[in-house]
């Protein structure tokens, strides 16, 4: 069973999807097909023509999901990456379309190896602050994939750009309104992604102080708790405090046997 | 041989073993330790069992910077007590000098005699950087002569108070750990509950998930598996990481005892004693924090390559 039960559902907003394996990517990308058209909503899928082995339809035929009756009715659209397919203007146009069909809103996924065929990574970096400021615009919730190998401050910037949050195998982070979610594992396998999720969220975040929500996550380790710390390290350096509500009692135990409450600009909520 | 090594010096670290067969000695080598700590500007405790407390209190009389304490509430277990006293001194917003001084429990079978000679030992090296004075005493008309073996194998110097000297039958920790008297404890003879495999840091959730299924089949606490389950994690990455893959899990379920042990195909490694010193700001803390949250972490090498790591809890 995946370890995201019952956090899964949440695919709101300019989201980043970072896979560690391909079984990890087909995985999740058919569960994000399955609940957007369980949603009602328009679902747009943008690929490379003739690379057989990344076509979506092959993936949701291997993982179960009734693509053909979908796409028969007009509710999931595969389209082939081209020039076209990544300027603002055409996918708002596609947006508007979509809406006007009645759809209440548009679930958009690729794959970030799919705009690299065609443009270049710091032009699709481009594209991706566009299509970050779609979201916040339309109803609409982007679906972005990118490998997890990437060097670390690609990383950092990837995650700058997902206002969404991101998805990994183990993790999930989302915005709040005071801060973030994180929910799921953080461990040594994902030590890299918590960190530029964290850098990402509190470098764009404006006041002095940024809670962390841990509710929902159910394991930290010590490769966790570094990356917690270097995440935050320069939002810290320069005056803000993070707080960490809502531990659950094996990951309090965890942070206060490591210092973090100890840490200069850190505060662990009492449970 | 032994030779004799003068006053403890103060701002380092000792750990003394005075051997007494009647009350009067130990009053006098106790009294002889507290005056010295208190002349040095640091904080002294004395421990022992209640009624000892209340004859050395009576001897001692009351200062400022001397504490007395009970065994039963400064001695939790073997491996908490000795990290407690180390966060104390690592901790410590200010210089802190501590004197300790009384009975260390031990129980009352060979098993927890030698967990608390394995703690006795490890003493050495968990407080070995700190201005921390141990003295320890043991009665030898009333204890086995094992654990006298055991308690002169496990400090670096005998004193009677008066005078101090290196104790000739002395070993250091790393080697205390192979000697008869320590007692480190083998994985059970029974067939174990799971035996897994992992290649590389994305099998960790799916064996800790089997780990924990399987754990909370006996009647521990939830808090000691999950912390047991943070262990074995720390000692997996540990493996994959430093060591090398495959890295090899077998867990043992008892009714009130978990026992693991994780194996991995790497060179070894080169300090068996790897996490029980305090961790530098930006060292690997893993093993240290994993040796917190089990009872038992031993490291050892394999004959033929790799490193082993046993840890029990229960």
């Amino acid at each position: 069973m995946d370890s995201f039960d019952g956090l899964a559902g949440n695919w709101d907003g300019h989201v980043v999807l970072i896979h560690h394996s391909e079984w990890q990517r087909r995985r999740d990308v058919a569960a994000w097909v399955r609940s957007g058209l369980d949603l009602g909503a328009k679902v747009i899928y943008t690929e490379r023509a003739h690379v057989a082995d990344r076509s979506l339809r092959s993936l949701l035929t291997d993982e179960q999901v009734d693509a053909f009756g979908a796409i028969s009715r007009g509710q999931l659209r595969v389209l082939a990456a081209s020039d076209e397919t990544y300027t603002a203007a055409w996918q708002v146009s596609m947006v508007e379309d979509a809406l006007a069909e009645g759809y209440p809103e548009v679930w958009w996924s690729g794959e970030a190896e799919t705009a690299w065929s065609i443009m270049t990574p710091a032009a699709h970096a481009d594209v991706e602050w566009e299509t970050d400021r779609l979201c916040e615009s339309r109803p609409v919730s982007i679906l972005c994939q990118y490998p997890a190998k990437l060097p670390p401050a690609t990383l950092d910037a990837v995650c700058a750009m997902h206002g969404g949050g991101v998805r990994e195998s183990l993790l999930r982070t989302s915005p709040c309104a005071e801060g973030m979610v994180l929910a799921g594992e953080a461990d040594a396998s994902n030590e890299q992604v918590t960190r530029s999720a964290l850098r990402a969220a509190t470098s764009a975040f404006v006041r002095d102080r940024f809670v962390l929500d841990l509710r929902a996550l159910r394991f930290l380790d010590v490769a966790g708790v570094r990356s917690l710390l270097a995440g935050t390290a320069a939002y810290r350096s320069s005056g803000g405090v993070v707080c960490l509500r809502n531990a659950r009692s094996s990951v309090d135990r965890v942070l206060r046997l490591l210092g973090v409450d100890r840490a200069v600009g850190v505060t662990v909520e009492e449970r | 041989m032994t030779s004799d090594v003068g006053h403890i010096r103060s701002g380092s670290y000792s750990h003394d073993l005075l051997l007494h067969d009647h009350d009067g000695d130990m009053v006098e080598g106790i009294r002889a330790f507290v005056e010295q700590g208190l002349a040095s500007g640091g904080h002294v405790i004395v421990h022992s069992t209640e009624s000892r407390v209340a004859m050395l209190r009576q001897a001692l009389g009351s200062h400022p910077r001397l504490e007395y304490g009970l065994d039963s509430d400064l001695y939790l277990s073997p491996s908490s007590t000795l990290f407690a006293y180390q966060r104390k001194m690592a901790e410590s917003a200010e210089p802190l000098e501590l004197w300790a001084t009384g009975t260390v429990p031990l129980g009352d079978d060979d098993e927890s005699h030698a967990a608390w000679a394995r703690y006795e030992s490890l003493v050495n090296e968990v407080l070995g950087a700190y201005a921390f004075h141990g003295l320890c005493t043991y009665d030898t008309s009333a204890l086995p002569a094992r654990v006298i073996a055991a308690a002169k194998a496990t400090h670096p110097c005998v004193s009677t108070g008066a005078h101090r000297a290196t104790s000739p039958d002395y070993q250091h920790p790393a080697d205390f750990l192979g000697n008869p008297l320590a007692r480190v404890p083998e994985p059970p003879q029974a067939p174990p509950a799971v035996t897994l495999v992992l290649q590389d840091l994305h099998d960790l959730r799916g064996v800790r998930h089997r780990v924990a299924e399987t754990a909370c089949s006996g009647a521990l606490p939830r808090s000691a598996v999950e912390d047991f389950v943070t262990a074995t994690n720390e000692a997996l990455v540990n493996g994959l990481v430093h060591g090398r893959a495959p890295v090899d899990l077998t867990l043992w379920v008892e009714p009130s005892k978990l026992t693991c042990r994780i194996t991995d195909a790497g060179d070894g490694i080169p300090n068996t004693l790897s996490g029980y010193r305090y961790p530098n700001a930006s060292g690997p803390r893993g093993l240290w924090a994993a040796r917190q949250l089990c009872d038992d972490l031993f490291v050892s090498n394999l004959p033929d390559g790799g490193c082993s790591v046993l840890l029990a809890t229960g």
